[in-house]
């Protein structure tokens, strides 16, 4: 397998990823504000705050109101981050790597990048927004599943499920990052009598509620939903499950090098977390540094396999 | 109602499909019986569904403008081109013989240059050919055979005569738009096409791999093949990369490969350098390898005509094969199937005035406003004066451009090219059309059934190229035996 490919089918996988967090970013968001009051200090600017991209945000737009922040998130050709910016560049890579690929695949992102293109001013307008967001993750579900049904699990398909899971572990970190907001002692009466909602909404974003109700086994409760999306190594979403993911490629793919052992210090640490011992402020510190440490693992797998065309 | 043949007529050319307006040819009688089933409205769907289909797997090509490259969706037309079995079957034979004198030639122009020698062909039409490459002088390709894919060009003219207009041996393009336009059609008239006998064409992958493994150096029985493109932006990416995924070979830029020390080409993979054996190239000759031709390229690979010298790598189509894909040495082409193969060409050219001929040139230089003329080297249509289509003014300027440079033009007489119907805004009305098939040539020969049809959209344009308006339809080859 060539390395240029390696790299495009990561970014691939990646970029698809992040179209389908960001969807369900949006459309959780968009119920869990249907079911808050008015004036609970829960509103559209912390999701550009998980983003991490609230400079952006502000020098193009006065107001974070719910039009300028949907747009932003989900239409903004000219802000990387938004999903048409992500599906566009998946669009890029999978075009110039369709010989690796299933036909089903490209048309698949293709479809979708047409869709989006055909609606961008549809979102403006919720009830067409939820129908879009929908057909959106209907999309990447599909994407997914027919790699895994229609494609050999071979070194492509690696390389996809290595980018898939990093950029997934980096997602959940930055939800659990706003999530450890709700956690502030400074948080309103208010708030804390909607915790619960907060939190299952936290839940429904990464697909967990159903899973946390069976394996949790008690009422939603704020570290409880914590432990589970960073420790809990058989959900799909949660950090340690996709640290076991791209520890499992990892071990499969020719030249690993040093990275089974540097996998292996990351996954210890993330279990050494524990969210009932630590403060709020403790929280925000150790999600940073995950978010920085799954930072220097795709500085790793880049540098090793590739940059190998330096050779 | 009016009728979607209101008007149609086949008073200017021969028509590919019907005698007159209201009386198909036969082999067009199926489609004509199904098309009239068909209600107005349904025919606009199914080219929207076929738009549509396009859209969705991508089809496109790009076309260079000053705005930056843009990406367009192929222009189809829905209405088949069809084509009698019998008839086709006399074509193929004709493509087969002329693609292997072809091959004689080319081994001979870098070998014995015995028909030069016997004063068959100028060698300074050779000498002058920039598709003419030195570096190649002494070089035996397996089976003797340069141009291992070929895409000629046929038009056929009012009386009915099929010609050979041109043989693209350097880099032709358009099979991968073949394959989709069948592809397209299956989705779009299913119906139509269960009960016509239509010669199958998706087995082009199958014999493309075939022809490039049996062409490996020999030490190899199950050979690395990969497709090498020019990259991501040039116009026919789309196709590198569908033929690439359609053999299972890995598609590379010259940056993935390497030859080392050793003249062995190699390519970067995450597993280390990995061995490859035979290229399919779609790189022009001058961009192939900056050690040897152009020094500015940056498509290329530095060393890969040394590895190809040395027997360690097969190139397809061999460096210099363009030295017969040249509009001059086309005129003795008809010379070459004699002297070659000893035979009588089974498919004519169309008559060539060769400028470089003083007798030639003069005829060419009075009758301008009634000719086609070409340059010998350009590809895509670019630089030719159609005189009939041409303003005085045009006729001039070309004038003086050919009066500078005789030996880079030919004159041919402008044929009236057949038509076929295409769908234009929901009538049917008459095309130009060509058609291109594809021949591969490595220890056998193999021809598609049938091949590209391009037709020029705008109404009377004889020019079917895609980077000026062309469009293209699905070639029906169809067997009418036992009907």
């Amino acid at each position: 397998m060539l390395s240029r490919s390696a790299e495009r089918l990561y970014w691939l996988a990646r970029y698809m990823e992040r179209t389908e967090n960001t969807a369900k970013l949006v459309s959780v968001h968009m119920n869990l504000l249907m079911d808050l009051p008015k004036g609970v200090e829960m509103g559209w600017q912390q999701l550009v705050r998980i983003s991490g991209s609230e400079q952006e945000y502000y020098e193009k737009h006065k107001v974070a109101n719910e039009r300028n922040i949907t747009r932003f998130l989900l239409t903004d050709a000219s802000y990387s981050g938004s999903l048409f910016s992500s599906l566009s560049a998946a669009r890029e890579n999978i075009r110039t790597s369709r010989e690796l690929l299933p036909d089903e695949a490209w048309e698949q992102v293709n479809e979708m990048y047409l869709f989006t293109k055909c609606n961008l001013d549809t979102i403006a307008n919720r009830r067409s927004r939820v129908l879009f967001l929908k057909e959106i993750l209907k999309g990447c579900q599909r994407f997914t599943g027919l790699l895994s049904g229609y494609m050999s699990h071979n070194h492509p398909y690696r390389f996809i499920r290595l980018g898939r899971n990093l950029e997934r572990a980096d997602m959940t970190s930055r939800i659990l990052d706003l999530a450890s907001l709700l956690l502030a002692e400074s948080r309103s009466d208010e708030l804390r009598q909607y915790e619960t909602i907060l939190w299952v909404n936290i839940l429904t974003a990464l697909n967990a509620l159903l899973m946390y109700r069976q394996h949790v086994r008690s009422r939603v409760k704020g570290d409880d939903v914590l432990n589970f999306l960073l420790l809990d190594t058989n959900l799909p979403r949660s950090v340690s499950r996709c640290l076991v993911e791209i520890s499992d490629c990892i071990n499969q793919l020719p030249n690993h090098d040093g990275l089974p052992q540097r996998l292996a210090e990351l996954e210890g640490y993330v279990q050494a977390i524990d969210t009932h011992q630590t403060t709020q402020l403790q929280l925000r510190a150790i999600l940073d540094d995950l978010q920085n440490k799954l930072g220097e693992l795709h500085g790793q797998i880049a540098d090793n396999w590739f940059l190998r065309a330096a050779e | 109602m009016k009728s979607i043949w209101e008007n149609y007529t086949t008073d200017n050319a021969y028509d590919e499909l019907m005698y007159s307006e209201f009386q198909p040819r036969p082999v067009s009688h199926g489609l004509c019986q199904y098309l009239n089933s068909l209600k107005k409205t349904d025919i606009d769907k199914r080219k929207i569904a076929a738009e549509l289909a396009i859209m969705e797997m991508g089809i496109s090509f790009t076309v260079y403008s000053d705005e930056g490259n843009i990406d367009r969706a192929w222009p189809f037309d829905i209405i088949p081109r069809i084509m009698d079995a019998r008839e086709w079957k006399v074509i193929e034979k004709g493509l087969k013989q002329r693609l292997t004198a072809l091959n004689c030639f080319i081994s001979d122009v870098y070998g014995e240059q015995a028909f030069i020698k016997e004063g068959k062909i100028p060698s300074e039409t050779i000498n002058s050919s920039k598709n003419f490459r030195k570096e190649c002088v002494g070089m035996k390709p397996r089976h003797n055979v340069w141009a291992n894919i070929c895409g000629t060009d046929l038009v056929r003219d009012k009386d009915g005569t099929m010609y050979v207009l041109e043989d693209n041996l350097r880099v032709p393009s358009g099979v991968s738009y073949m394959l989709e336009n069948r592809v397209i059609t299956k989705r779009v008239f299913p119906e139509l096409l269960q009960g016509i006998d239509i010669l199958p064409i998706d087995d082009y992958p199958t014999h493309l791999q075939d022809m490039l493994s049996s062409i490996a150096p020999q030490h190899n029985n199950k050979p690395q093949i990969v497709v090498l493109t020019p990259g991501i932006y040039n116009s026919a990416y789309f196709e590198h990369a569908y033929l690439a995924q359609q053999i299972g070979a890995q598609l590379v830029e010259g940056g993935d490969l390497i030859v080392k020390e050793d003249d062995c080409v190699y390519m970067r993979t995450i597993e280390g350098l990995d061995k490859v054996d035979v290229i399919y190239r779609r790189i022009d000759d001058d961009f192939l390898d900056p050690e040897v031709f152009r020094k500015d390229s940056a498509l290329g690979v530095r060393g890969l005509m040394r590895a190809w010298k040395a027997g360690n790598v097969a190139l397809a189509n061999a460096p210099g094969a363009g030295v017969a894909d040249d509009k001059v040495v086309y005129a003795y082409v008809p010379e070459m199937i004699r002297y070659y193969l000893n035979e009588e060409p089974i498919l004519p050219n169309v008559p060539t005035y060769l400028c470089s001929h003083k007798e030639d040139l003069d005829y060419v230089l009075a009758h301008l406003a009634e000719l086609v003329v070409k340059p010998a080297n350009e590809s895509g249509g670019y630089g030719m004066l159609v005189g009939p289509h041409a303003t005085a003014k045009e006729v001039e300027a070309f004038r003086q451009i050919i009066k500078a440079d005789p030996r880079n033009y030919i004159g041919q007489p402008t044929l009236a090219i057949s038509t076929a119907p295409t769908l234009c805004k929901g009538k049917l009305e008459p095309r130009h059309i060509d058609l291109r098939p594809f021949i591969l040539q490595g220890e056998n020969t193999f021809v598609t059934a049938g091949g590209l049809t391009r037709v020029a959209l705008k109404k009377g344009s004889l020019v079917v190229n895609s980077s000026q308006g062309g469009g293209s339809k699905d070639t029906w080859i169809i067997n009418m035996e036992g009907r």
